[in-house]
């Protein structure tokens, strides 16, 4: 299982990189929404991993309320290029 | 030593701080903020702290980004009073433009006449007023020094920018 986590590591570097690199708003907007899925899924590994249940609910959450962050911000910054 | 992947994992926190300090528009500082703020969740996952990373997820990420933004939004806006001024005005779009460079909005704010316009440039309702002369071309009255060293620099044609005194209004 740690292998199957060293890999999701491995992946979670490449919206990394591509957030890092100088783009255009909604490439980073991209990036942060890959990421915070890849989070929330990993979080969901470790807690079969370690067989805690308590991890596995938090996961499950953030994997769904994260990406409301991303509707609110992306909803914001929609509206920015309307004068 | 059974958790060694805990280590890698727990690097990509400094890493996304880094990334969130390097920023220079306000914007995508705010996107980086809620990279970092997924990261960080992972790493209280991982570390076993369960409430710790929902409360990050939640309030330190959702709440304060969706804050910030907002704030942003309505503090890095010129608000330009004038009684009759179109959005599609080709005069503002120079004007857009050289704002554009400051990660600042335009914000149009129409008066039903040139008292109510006066009033809320001396209370500081709005940043400049817009005149429009038919002999003498059009005019923007700015109140506000440094907006007025940002419109001057970059020397929008057909337009006069005259910096108003001081009235006492804050800014």
């Amino acid at each position: 299982m740690t292998v199957v986590l060293m890999l999701m590591l491995a992946v979670l570097l490449i919206p990394i990189y591509v957030g890092a690199r100088d783009q255009d708003v909604w490439q980073r907007m991209l990036a942060f929404c890959s990421i915070a899925t890849k989070t929330s899924i990993m979080i969901l590994v470790i807690a079969v991993i370690r067989s805690d249940w308590a991890i596995g609910v938090v996961g499950v959450l953030i994997l769904s309320l994260g990406n409301a962050a991303l509707m609110l911000l992306a909803h914001i910054l929609r509206r920015l290029n309307e004068l | 030593m059974d958790e060694f992947y805990i280590v890698p994992i727990v690097f990509l926190l400094p890493l996304s701080a880094v990334m969130v300090v390097m920023q220079t528009n306000p914007y995508t500082a705010l996107v980086m903020r809620g990279i970092l703020g997924a990261v960080s969740a992972l790493v209280y996952a991982l570390l076993g702290a369960a409430d710790v990373s929902l409360t990050d997820a939640l309030v330190g990420t959702m709440l304060s980004i969706t804050l910030y933004a907002i704030a942003v939004r309505s503090s890095l806006s010129m608000r330009i009073g004038a009684i009759k001024l179109d959005k599609n005005d080709p005069l503002l779009v120079p004007i857009a433009k050289s704002l554009s460079k400051y990660f600042m909005r335009l914000e149009i704010v129409e008066f039903p006449d040139g008292d109510h316009l006066n009033s809320a440039l001396e209370k500081g309702e709005i940043h400049c007023k817009f005149d429009r002369h038919e002999t003498e071309g059009c005019k923007l009255l700015i109140r506000v020094p440094r907006l007025y060293e940002i419109l001057t620099a970059a020397g929008i044609p057909n337009l006069s920018i005259v910096l108003l005194e001081k009235t006492g209004a804050g800014l």
